[in-house]
């Protein structure tokens, strides 16, 4: 009974929401509706349960003084500070300081620190590149070719030195590299399909935590 | 030992070059010319089609802050655009960066735009796809009030939306999920035009859904977004990023370079020395 209500559930709601795309009938169409717009609601949800965990975990590694809990500390505050801002901004649209101070917080520290993590990957590509693309096998000389060529296509600098350099790039990404994308693209819609089968199915109840 | 050294160069040397590399072209550009692909072409291309009297475009703000900096250019560009034809656009987010990204790019349109007549931010919809199936279906009722607080009734840009089929083109800004697979699987056969502006590095991915026409278009990264901004004839952050990135490009192929030569010569080396 444990194990096969949750199941149930799932095997309904999934050929119902499955046959909203390929019966035409308005009342399915209602249901399926119905149903999607509380995938939407459990997702916002979902949220603020994130910050439920997050404040549980990091409130924790404070009370403890565990390593790092000053990290925790100034990950709470500013949570906190960006949850109240933004709350109360939005709450009082015609309040222009608190939605100017939103927008400070945003574009002058959240997104510059968002933007930095990202651009480090840079750096370690880079290192990474250079210690792994070593001609050691005719294969690992095609690949380092064809890296070589695609990151000359893409830079203006290269197209000053000889102009056929983005038409090369060009080719090895429509023509050679489309074909690979599209196989594996095939492939993973193949596996997409097989795994959904097996949720509905009942076969796969990871998801629910019951294990297979 | 000098090959030994130049097959193991420290990682730190390798990151002071690369950000010496990158900075010097920021602060004081280069300005080396720049073509323009045709991907780029297509979709200025597509938006010079466009009716400014009956067609409305989407503008999807679905990437986060951290990718921004490859994609952002693209939008402002896109929008500009738009504003310059005067056709009427309505930003949409699936991601929760995207409304405050959404509003810089209405900060750089400036004077071009009224808010609410030629141009709206409706605000993130939290779900993913279930989310962008929501819209899809019902893009006039999904939203009640748009980022800034506005009931969506009385903006008089949403008076003419009344299904998905009143967009003409969906102009799709993405670094991640949900995006490009969650538009295709729920976009209706024959429904509006769809359009990504993408992360540099899913550019190959994406090549799949350029080629089989699912994609009425596609900005590649920062190079699209700079690329648009020469076909625009307005130099911004875009063109003015792309001369560090080909410096960059130039760093990584010469250590790479530099580290291939190094295992040749000591290859050479070790079978001289075993006669």
């Amino acid at each position: 009974m444990k194990r096969s209500v949750p199941v149930l559930i799932v095997f309904l709601v999934g050929v119902l929401v499955l046959a909203t795309y390929f019966i035409e009938s308005p009342g399915l169409k209602q249901v399926g509706s119905m149903l999607n717009n509380w995938g939407v609601i459990i997702t916002a949800f979902a949220v603020g349960l994130a910050c439920v965990n997050i404040i549980r975990i990091h409130a924790a590694h404070i009370a403890n003084q565990r390593t790092g809990w000053i990290n925790s500390a100034v990950l709470l505050i500013t949570m906190f500070l960006f949850i109240i801002v933004g709350i109360y901004s939005r709450n009082n649209p015609s309040n222009e300081g608190a939605a100017e101070l939103f927008s400070n917080l945003f574009n002058y520290a959240y997104s510059p620190f968002s933007a930095t993590m990202y651009a480090m990957i840079a750096f370690y590509v880079a290192s990474a590149s250079y210690r792994a693309f070593r001609m050691r096998s005719v294969e690992a000389t095609l690949l380092l070719a064809a890296a070589i060529l695609v990151m000359l296509g893409n830079a203006p600098i290269a197209e000053q030195l000889w102009n056929q350099f983005p038409v090369i790039g060009s080719w090895l990404l429509t023509v050679i590299n489309t074909t690979g994308q599209r196989g594996i693209a095939i492939g993973v819609a193949i596996g997409g399909f097989a795994t959904s089968l097996r949720i509905l199915l009942g076969f796969d109840r990871g998801h629910l935590g019951i294990g297979d | 030992m000098w090959l030994e050294r130049l097959q193991n160069i420290d990682r730190r040397v390798i990151y002071v070059v690369l950000f010496v590399a990158l900075l010097i072209p920021m602060l004081k550009p280069i300005g080396i010319p720049l073509t323009v692909n045709p991907t780029t072409q297509q979709v200025y291309d597509l938006i010079e089609s466009l009716d400014p009297e009956t067609d409305i475009v989407m503008i999807g703000m679905d990437y986060s802050a951290a990718g921004s900096a490859d994609v952002h250019p693209q939008a402002v560009a896109v929008a500009k655009h738009l504003a310059n034809r005067g056709i009427k656009s309505i930003m949409v987010a699936f991601v929760e960066d995207g409304p405050m990204l959404a509003e810089r790019v209405l900060k750089s349109l400036g004077d071009r735009v009224v808010y609410g007549e030629d141009i709206v931010n409706l605000g993130y919809l939290a779900g993913g796809e279930s989310a962008v199936k929501k819209f899809i279906e019902q893009p006039a009722t999904t939203f009640t009030r748009d980022h800034r607080g506005t009931p969506v009734a009385n903006l008089p840009i949403m008076k003419n939306i009344k299904d998905i089929n009143d967009i003409t083109l969906i102009m799709d800004f993405q670094t991640g999920a949900p995006g490009y697979q969650e538009y295709l699987r729920q976009l209706p056969p024959g429904g509006p035009l769809y359009g990504v502006g993408i992360v540099t590095v899913s550019v190959p991915n994406v090549m799949p859904y350029l080629n089989s026409g699912q994609f009425a278009g596609l900005l590649p990264g920062l190079r699209g977004g700079a690329e648009y901004e020469v076909l625009l004839g307005e130099p911004g952050e875009g063109l003015a990023r792309m001369d560090a990135q080909s410096l960059g490009h130039l760093v990584i192929i010469a250590f790479i370079v530099v580290g291939n030569v190094a295992y040749f010569a000591s290859q050479r080396k070790e079978k001289k020395a075993k006669g």
